[in-house]
């Protein structure tokens, strides 16, 4: 190194007080000295440490409602304290049983079917040659992912409710007997599967590309020379390494697995009961509660319930997964 | 084999990609479809007569001019702060210079585990704030998007850490270095980021149907919520005779809906290109 480049270096460590790949904690002057020499950085992250204060943490304050019977004009202060009885009503009201286990086959489903054709349909684009039917495919099943539910509400409308519904025009094209889809429960599951799967593949297609794109060419290229087809370097060599990506969003998701999709389901179902036995998920249960009945309180259990369970559920993921490949876990 | 798995891996693609496609056809086509063809027969992929008043009737209010108005105003809202307090805090974060940037990271990424729920959420907006029936209630929580500002944070830390130690030593203080050099570097980050808060903002309906009472504040997407629950409404009423639901007729509804997502297919080519970009940065960082 030069002189001129020393100098600059040590130049730079006094102004800033920081040595080069210094941890923080590691500088000698007090935090409160440092921050008020060079307070910068720390007064642009206010703004926004403030919006999540507001709107994330205060909000955490509000779950003492869930043990509480709720009362608007007396405030949380003021509302009688009531333990776990909220928590109990719930139970007792045999709604826990169908709520948590649509949420859950729901969401097991659409985990699962989103990966299954995201992954396959990553790897098959990857195998196309034409570029231009490239690009336009991917660019075509990407587009439903920018829709919101409420736009998509109106098309599935289109297609399976009215008079007339759309899907039943072509089913009796084909010869089969019109469905009546509002009044079928039990068809509702895969119906929001297919539906999840045409709005959400997009998104993991281009996550699982970009990771198909990072896998070293030498590898192809060596197994080409070997001989293998090409499936054989679809399932020997891409999906392998897929999976550590693969294993991330999925558990990214299964810790999101007491959510339910609350804006994809109230919009396209809003409150139907007749649909209630399979679509009726924690969120719009608690979403209802809150709305129809005003049961502040009860409808906090529920939430905060979730909101631990999920918590709770991440943490447990992470760690086992942690266990079977570091590489693979989120933190 | 080879080749028959090439034409199967297209076969299936175009399939694939058809399916995605179909439903924004079947609208467009429901839109400028005579609507007494539309009542005999359902949509069809290949209507027989055409006809535009469905666009005539909308046009004709003023609610899709609000409507339009109100979409508009959150979303350049919305976008042009979310950008700015997201890259600040993610410029902070990302800094090595912030003596407490864990702690920040941790506050911020912490929401993405554990959250109140929805009840003390509403009491918060509509109590405690008070912002109920103004347009705040929609911008103020969408500005939270813990992601993008960990987009920006992965995107921050791949800046060489010379281009700030060189501008501080020849004398700019740290706004200014912030100001003329990160910011012009980051431009595509920002892109994206835009973007992505853009259309979060364009596609919000939820804290509308929460907060917003007086109709005249619907954003886009509201208004054709509410066509639907009116739709749902009157077929649900259907059995008890009820006939004072505005149901709006079937050409119209379809009208609607493209007029909402209109700029968004009209800007998709541009648009995607940066969703890409976006989502790739998180895939190979994350």
């Amino acid at each position: 190194m030069d002189k001129d480049k020393q100098g600059t270096i040590a130049l730079a460590e006094r102004s800033t007080g920081v040595r080069r790949g210094s941890k923080p904690g590691r500088s000698k002057t007090p935090l409160w000295r440092d921050m008020l020499r060079s307070p910068f950085l720390y007064i642009i992250a206010l703004p926004g440490l403030l919006l999540y204060l507001v709107f994330s943490y205060i909000p955490m304050y509000g779950i003492i409602i869930a043990f509480k019977k709720f009362n608007i004009r007396e405030g949380i202060m003021g509302s009688e304290w009531v333990g776990l009885s909220n928590f109990t009503f719930f139970l007792k009201s045999g709604d826990m049983g169908r709520i948590v286990y649509n949420t859950l086959f729901l969401n097991v489903l659409f985990i699962t079917a989103t990966t299954f054709f995201a992954v396959l349909t990553a790897m098959l684009l990857n195998e196309l040659r034409n570029k231009y039917y490239k690009r336009v495919s991917q660019s075509i099943i990407f587009l439903p992912f920018f829709m919101s539910w409420v736009v998509v509400s109106m098309m599935v409308n289109a297609m399976l409710s009215g008079r007339n519904p759309t899907m039943n025009v072509w089913l009796e094209a084909l010869g089969l007997p019109p469905v009546d889809w509002m009044f079928s429960p039990e068809l509702w599951p895969w119906i929001l599967t297919v539906i999840r799967v045409w709005q959400a593949t997009g998104y993991g297609t281009i996550i699982y590309l970009a990771t198909i794109s990072s896998i070293p060419g030498e590898m192809y290229e060596a197994a080409r020379i070997d001989g293998a087809s090409r499936r054989q370097i679809m399932g020997r060599i891409t999906l392998p390494m897929l999976v550590p990506t693969i294993s991330i969003l999925t558990l990214l998701a299964v810790g999101r697995i007491f959510y339910g999709d609350f804006g994809m389901i109230y919009a396209l179902l809003g409150d139907n009961p007749i649909l209630y036995s399979t679509t009726d998920v924690i969120d719009t249960y608690v979403f209802r509660a809150l709305r129809t009945l005003n049961n502040f309180g009860m409808s906090a259990a529920v939430g905060l319930a979730q909101s631990v369970m999920g918590f709770v559920l991440i943490l447990t993921v992470n760690m086992i997964v942690r266990r079977v490949s570091k590489e693979s876990s989120l933190f | 084999m080879d080749r028959l798995f090439l034409v199967c891996s297209n076969v299936f693609i175009g399939v694939f990609a058809l399916f995605c496609f179909l439903p924004f056809w079947m609208m467009l086509m429901g839109s400028i479809t005579n609507e007494t063809e539309i009542l005999l027969k359902g949509y069809s992929l290949f209507p027989e007569a055409f006809s535009l008043e469905a666009y005539r009737v909308l046009f004709r209010s003023s609610t899709i001019l609000r409507g339009y108005g109100v979409t508009s105003f959150i979303t350049v809202v919305g976008t042009a702060l979310g950008v700015a307090i997201s890259a600040l805090l993610a410029y902070s974060i990302a800094n090595k210079r912030n003596r407490l940037r864990n702690h920040f990271a941790f506050f911020v990424y912490f929401t993405m585990l554990f959250n109140g729920g929805l009840v003390p959420f509403y009491i918060l907006i509509s109590n405690w704030l008070k912002l109920s029936d103004t347009l705040w209630a929609i911008i103020m929580p969408a500005l939270l998007q813990p992601f993008l500002v960990f987009l920006m944070v992965s995107f921050f830390r791949t800046l060489p850490a010379e281009l700030e130690d060189s501008a501080r030593i020849d004398g700019a203080n740290e706004l200014k270095v912030f100001a003329i050099i990160m910011v012009p570097i980051s431009k595509p980050i920002i892109a994206t980021v835009a973007l992505f808060y853009a259309l979060a903002y364009w596609n919000e309906w939820f804290y509308g149907l929460l907060f917003l009472a007086n109709d005249q504040m619907y954003p886009l997407q509201l208004l054709l919520r509410r066509m639907i629950s009116n739709m749902m409404a009157a077929r649900n009423l259907i059995p008890a005779g009820a006939a004072t639901v505005n149901v709006p007729s079937l050409g119209i509804r379809m009208a609607m809906t493209v007029i909402t997502i209109g700029p968004i297919i009209l800007l998709y080519p541009y648009m995607q290109r940066y969703f890409v970009k976006g989502l790739t940065i998180g895939a190979v960082k994350g």
